[in-house]
């Protein structure tokens, strides 16, 4: 199945986003990404400063699953989830994750919360989303 | 011994009463994780956040299965409240015995006080294209925080507590 975000989950994803990352034995690690380097159909690549990347990096040593969702007013506007499996490249002092997105869910409370999206086709799931929401960051 | 402090307390409740919306992450006990944006949030005691089991799916089927569990502060972001708490939680859900014990804490004084939650701080805040048309509580998840570390732009990763 081939992955497709929307435009405006692609827009939504650029204001940065707070990422979980596990063991292998399933203890989480929270970091932030505050610049977010490139976002296309099924990759997104976090510029992650070291300090960010401090938070994460033994786990996704033994375990590249990555689960992300918008930060800041995304957190409510921006209902959706995503997951994907990461791997990192060093440029300079920067750190740079790409996530290859695999899936992601709506997170609007109610009926739709946990509903998978990616499984739709994308037109589909782009028609589904623009009768929810049509609203692009600030 | 994490204590929550005042300026935290204040910063840990319901967006509309001048909190914050939060991140709860957690994972499956072989570590495949997920990140979800809560509305309901408060503290209890010095050391325990309360989140809402509304609508939770595979956060609640993470919880059973692994307790290890993190909070943090998702908007306001880069305004003084960047933290992260981490600890072990559980899902109290109604049918709990009364004297269910959560590191020092009852079922019922978690169920008794925020059992029904839209009823306690209803989501007028919530934009009408997001809030929830009906609400659907099942339990309250406590974290106990063993841990407080900051997501401050600069100081990530730096424990304060």
């Amino acid at each position: 199945m081939t992955v497709k975000l929307t435009d405006r989950m692609k827009a939504w994803v650029k204001i940065g986003c707070h990422l979980n990352v596990a063991s292998k034995s399933g203890v989480p690690f929270v970091t932030v990404s505050r610049n977010v380097k490139s976002v296309s159909d099924d990759e997104v690549v976090f510029a992650l400063s070291p300090d960010e990347y401090s938070v994460i990096e033994s786990a996704l040593a033994e375990n590249p699953w990555v689960a992300f969702g918008v930060s800041r007013a995304g957190g409510i506007r921006a209902c959706y989830q995503f997951k994907g499996k990461g791997n990192v490249d060093k440029e300079g002092d920067i750190y740079n994750l790409k996530v290859k997105i695999s899936e992601f869910y709506c997170t609007k409370p109610g009926c739709y919360a946990g509903q998978r999206l990616d499984l739709k086709p994308a037109q589909e799931c782009e028609e589904w989303e623009h009768d929810l929401w049509t609203d692009l960051p600030k | 011994m994490v204590k929550l402090t005042s300026e935290m307390k204040e910063g840990l409740r319901v967006p509309g009463k001048g909190g914050s919306l939060v991140y709860l992450a957690t994972s499956s006990a072989d570590g495949k994780p997920n990140i979800a944006a809560m509305r309901y949030i408060d503290t209890f005691k010095d050391d325990k956040l309360l989140i809402s089991d509304m609508f939770l799916l595979k956060t609640k089927a993470n919880l059973k299965e692994n307790p290890n569990c993190i909070i943090a502060i998702c908007h306001p972001l880069d305004s003084g409240r960047d933290w992260v708490f981490k600890g072990k939680a559980i899902d109290i859900e109604y049918g709990f015995p009364p004297d269910f014990d959560w590191y020092g804490v009852k079922a019922k004084e978690i169920l008794d006080g925020w059992g029904d939650w839209h009823q306690k701080e209803p989501p007028d805040e919530v934009p009408p294209d997001v809030v929830y048309s009906k609400p659907a509580q099942r339990g309250v998840v406590v974290l106990h925080v063993e841990e407080i570390y900051s997501i401050e732009k600069g100081k990530v990763g730096e424990k304060l507590q």
